[in-house]
């Protein structure tokens, strides 16, 4: 009889645990339905609401630890889309309305313009001068604002690598001269050769620019204004160009390197077996070691962006920032403790994205691995995208040169001053 | 209460008022001002419409949307009276199944716009695997670089948009050969008239109507596409594919110029008008 009432109490137990913790995060809340306080908060779609269940699940946990311990408040989620530029852009109108979410997911290309609008709260109270100093130079400079305020928190960086199957190109190429010749190898193999992004969307100028900034090139001076095109860093930018016009008109790459328009395009080439080189970002190596066999996937090494020379050498780095949009200290208080407690660290170690300062590569074991080694010594040459609100009109006048350049529908030369022309006259009406 | 309608027109025209016109006329504000979505505006003028009617991408920009709307407007029309003309005369035959094809054909009209690029996108992959490369391919075919060639990926984004449409241009030309008495049919049998004669002698100069009505409106659905453009190829490669919808959504939400942005959209609306009056003036006459 006992057993029998045991056996039954501990199966209510199970059965009302998930129900519980399930009744706590939905599609649109964190968190009793009918708490007294609510901190609305925009967040992707990666994480808690993820289409991988292990990374939901492992952010669930981790949010619903963090609502329990605040009873009487719930967080009200607002699922962004993959449209970063248009969600960008109704987020920073919706904030500068006054009917932005209390706290919210930037991406880190935008936050230049979120500070510039003046739409972001300090969080200065809620951060130690030790942790904003241990952030990376470059995240440390893009999240605080001349008087020192801390307006955002940069929680995870990323950046571009060179992916190559070691058993077709066993040596990294350190130059682009080698990473034609490596194309070239890979295709008499019977491989597509280099595939990168040429298509219409942000990662063809992102991952592209480590190739411009290897020879110092600068997109806009110290006021935002493009200058990408005159000067020295003109020269600099054709000779980026012609090395990605070069790949393609030597068949290193194939012509649809036009065509791609996501990273997802390269692990699918890469599980068919058709690339054995790619330009892609370092969170594709855990993707690929999920999708590929384990025997093939031990083929796949990363390297730096090769550069015009070995010693030149630059890569795009982003990453998303949290920033707090609402004036109630209460909420901006919220904000800040669920960065630190969900995102950074924690958040970092669940998703494998790279942490944004140095101590907590030490602090947790997910960041042990020699692909670590080689994203940390890359990051070492990471620049961010210039925090300038014409940075997305020169973004898509890049893709547009690139596209044309590519496809054999204009000259580096002519469709170089058309982007410029047109990136000055979008810094002119900004 | 008969001579005083507008008591009775109030509701409405405050309804309409509310959700149609006020936002046009904001639209016309933004276009005369500076303001961009970054900040509001500040000034007012007719700068907007000099520079952004002045922009050197723009003639090329009108041009695919000429292209793209022509392709796919005569596609359209073709490929809705194939299928219709192939349901009446299933129809007439009493053959099973009709009902099926024409759910079949209605089933591409209601995927959304994203979907059908993002589906296209996949069939024209010029990856070793794209579906149909890679039919061309097992029939001895040459692959075809159907979105890298900037004239291939016109063509590509008419076919998209033609698979889309043709349940809409089909409703229109069943209904309208339905509407066809029979006893012309038979009395042209009775004459000797062949499928060709009654065709071009009867079907085409009966639907006459129908044709031009659903020439204006799938004008106008075609000038406002841009979701599928923008799955399938974003307006690439360079600017081979971007028509004037998707440079509007490009100009606003990437260069964040809300007033250039205005300025095409009421340049879209004017062209749009247009096709309306001739639209409503097509009606006047079949009247």
């Amino acid at each position: 009889m006992f057993l029998t009432r045991a056996a039954t109490l501990t199966t209510v137990t199970a059965l009302a645990v998930p129900v519980s913790a399930q009744d706590l995060i939905t599609r649109s809340r964190v968190g009793p339905e009918d708490a007294e306080s609510s901190m609305s908060f925009r967040l992707t779609a990666y994480d808690l609401y993820s289409s991988d269940p292990e990374m939901k699940a492992a952010f669930e946990e981790l949010f619903t630890d963090f609502i329990t311990a605040r009873p009487g408040w719930k967080i009200e989620t607002q699922i962004a889309t993959d449209n970063i530029n248009q969600e960008q852009a109704r987020l920073l109108e919706q904030a500068r309305a006054g009917r932005g979410p209390d706290c919210a997911m930037i991406d880190s290309s935008q936050l230049a313009t979120f500070k510039n609008a003046g739409v972001l709260t300090p969080m200065n109270a809620h951060f130690s001068d030790a942790q904003v100093a241990d952030l990376f130079p470059y995240v440390r400079d893009a999240v605080t604002d001349a008087d020192g305020d801390l307006l955002a928190w940069w929680w995870f960086t990323d950046l571009r690598v060179l992916y190559r199957d070691a058993s077709v190109i066993p040596d990294a190429p350190q130059t682009w001269e080698a990473a034609q010749q490596a194309g070239l190898a890979s295709v008499e193999e019977g491989y597509e050769g280099l595939l990168f992004s040429a298509g219409r969307w942000e990662g063809t100028t992102f991952d592209w620019l480590g190739n411009y900034w290897a020879q110092g090139g600068r997109l806009v001076d110290d006021a935002g204004r493009p200058v990408f095109g005159e000067g020295e860093n003109r020269e600099k930018f054709l000779n980026a160009v012609r090395y990605y016009k070069g790949l393609v008109e030597s068949g290193a790459a194939p012509g649809r390197v036009t065509t791609i328009s996501g990273y997802d395009a390269m692990n699918a080439a890469a599980a068919a077996g058709s690339a054995a080189l790619f330009v892609g970002g370092n969170w594709q190596y855990d993707q690929l070691r999920k999708t590929l066999p384990e025997d093939t996937f031990a083929n796949w090494e990363v390297s730096e962006l090769p550069g015009p020379t070995a010693d030149q050498r630059a890569t795009g780095t982003g990453g998303w920032t949290i920033g707090a949009l609402s004036d109630d200290p209460d909420k901006v208080r919220m904000c800040a403790e669920m960065i630190q407690e969900i995102y950074s660290g924690e958040g970092n170690a669940v998703q494998g994205l790279l942490p944004t300062s140095a101590a907590q590569y030490e602090e947790y074991d997910a960041f042990e691995g020699p692909q670590f080694d080689l994203f940390a010594e890359a990051l070492e040459n990471g620049q961010a995208r210039p925090g300038a609100p014409v940075y997305p009109e020169i973004s898509n006048q890049i893709q547009i040169l690139m596209g044309d350049v590519l496809s054999g529908a204009a000259e580096p030369e002519a469709a170089l001053d058309q982007a410029f022309e047109a990136s000055l006259a979008a810094y002119d009406r900004l | 209460m008969a001579d005083r309608p507008y008591l009775w027109l109030l509701p409405v025209a405050l309804l309409l008022g509310a959700f149609y016109v006020v936002p046009v006329a904001d639209v016309v504000r933004l276009s005369f001002s500076d303001a961009t979505l970054l900040r509001p505006a500040d000034s007012f003028g007719l700068q907007s419409w000099s520079v952004t009617l002045g922009a050197d991408g723009l003639g090329g920009i009108l041009w695919n949307t000429a292209e793209f709307t022509l392709l796919s407007v005569l596609g359209l029309q073709l490929a809705g009276l194939g299928v219709a003309l192939l349901l009446a005369r299933g129809d007439r035959r009493g053959l099973r199944g009709m009902t099926v094809l024409r759910t079949v054909v209605l089933a591409a009209w209601v995927i959304p716009g994203i979907a059908n690029g993002l589906i296209w996108q996949m069939l024209f992959s010029e990856a070793p695997f794209g579906a149909v490369n890679s039919t061309l391919a097992l029939m001895g075919l040459p692959r075809v670089a159907w979105l890298s060639d900037p004239g291939n990926a016109m063509l590509s984004a008419v076919i998209a948009n033609i698979w889309q449409g043709t349940a809409f241009s089909m409703i229109v030309f069943y209904a309208a050969r339905s509407a066809i008495g029979p006893r012309l049919y038979e009395a042209a049998e009775v004459d000797g008239a062949g499928a060709g004669a009654q065709f071009l002698y009867i079907t085409l100069p009966q639907m006459k109507g129908a044709i031009l009505v659903n020439s204006v409106i799938v004008t106008i659905q075609t000038l406002n596409t841009f979701d599928s453009i923008l799955a399938l190829t974003g307006g690439g490669p360079g600017r081979a594919t971007e028509v004037l919808s998707l440079h509007i959504f490009n100009l606003v939400f990437t260069n964040f110029d809300l007033a250039g942005g205005s300025v095409l959209a009421l340049v879209l609306v004017a062209i749009s008008t247009v096709l309306t009056l001739i639209y409503i003036a097509v009606l006047a006459a079949r009247r």
